[in-house]
């Protein structure tokens, strides 16, 4: 990549020459690409982080058009790792973008978080968060959390050997049994202000993480009722 | 006691509606929980003055209470 390069010329002098050159040699993987993912997607795309996996094994449907970014009238029924490999092709074609139509599990995780520098979980639902965590700590690699209620959300960043909300929310490794009870999500649903700034917060902490600059433990939680945001120390 | 109290989520329906609230108590998370109706096993993260707690925790004058059930959604 010469510099500058017009097409980052807005991100400069918040990032130097020298960030973007970090950022276009830096790898990150993100698992999910729905209400978190899809956004996230389209940040990194924007900073110039120069390789992205991308990997959901989902297909787009109707009640993911009030908060997916990939979610359009035209990708309904289709892959949302396939539409977000054209939404990166569409956005910055001079990013690699790897897209992985499938549902991750601790053996084919492995694979995809060695070579990155950050991982990025944007999963819906908690049942595999915990292994997600665990994967990338195992393989010393710092992961950014997410996830989103109503008007509430929480963002982490979790280095290896640290507590993560994972532990927290599900700290038994074998998944509780199914309850009828609604999870905080299905009773409030997602909206898309909520899962933007979500994602939003990820990415800070990602590019933070990817720059090498300080960035605190422990969860930031928001409720857009109050516009309120708090750091918890875990 | 003096707190400020905040359910998250599906927990907002039980914060206190005033703000400070006074607890006219002593006691623990647990016992405040129970004060204010918040089913003890919907909290799954519970934090004073921004730090993790446990139900076990005591309460001082002027803490800042969290109460955070389960959020996962993406």
């Amino acid at each position: 990549m010469s510099l500058p390069d017009p097409r980052y010329a807005r991100n400069l002098s918040t990032l130097s020459a020298d960030d973007q050159r970090v950022l276009a040699q830096s790898h990150v993987l993100l698992v999910g690409l729905g209400g978190l993912g899809g956004a996230v997607l389209d940040q990194l795309l924007r900073l110039g982080v120069g390789h992205i996996t991308g990997a959901d094994g989902d297909v787009f449907e109707p009640s993911n058009l009030n908060r997916q970014l990939l979610a359009t009238q035209n990708t309904l029924g289709q892959g949302k790792a396939l539409a977000a490999a054209e939404r990166a092709a569409l956005v910055n074609p001079t990013v690699r973008f790897t897209p992985v139509a499938a549902f991750l599990d601790s053996h084919t995780l492995p694979p995809l978080v060695r070579p990155a520098h950050v991982v990025i979980d944007a999963l819906g639902g908690l049942a595999f968060r915990r292994d997600l965590q665990h994967i990338a700590a195992a393989h010393g690699k710092p992961l950014v959390s997410a996830g989103i209620a109503g008007f509430t959300g929480w963002v982490a960043a979790v280095r290896p050997g640290e507590i993560g909300p994972a532990d927290i929310f599900t700290p038994s490794p074998s998944p509780s049994p199914p309850s009828s009870h609604p999870t905080a999500e299905e009773a409030l649903g997602n909206l898309a202000p909520v899962a933007t700034l979500a994602a939003s917060l990820q990415v800070t902490l990602a590019l933070k993480l990817l720059l090498r600059r300080p960035v605190q433990s422990g969860m930031f939680i928001f409720d857009l009722d109050d516009l309120s945001l708090q750091h918890v120390a875990l | 006691m003096q707190l400020t109290v905040k359910c998250f989520a599906t927990l907002a329906p039980h914060s206190p509606t005033v703000a400070p609230f006074i607890w006219d108590a002593q006691g623990t998370v647990a016992d405040l929980m129970t004060h204010l109706h918040v089913p003890h096993h919907e909290v799954k993260l519970i934090f004073v003055n921004g730090r993790s707690a446990t139900p076990d925790t005591t309460l001082n004058d002027g803490d800042r209470v969290g109460l955070f059930p389960p959020v996962g959604g993406g």
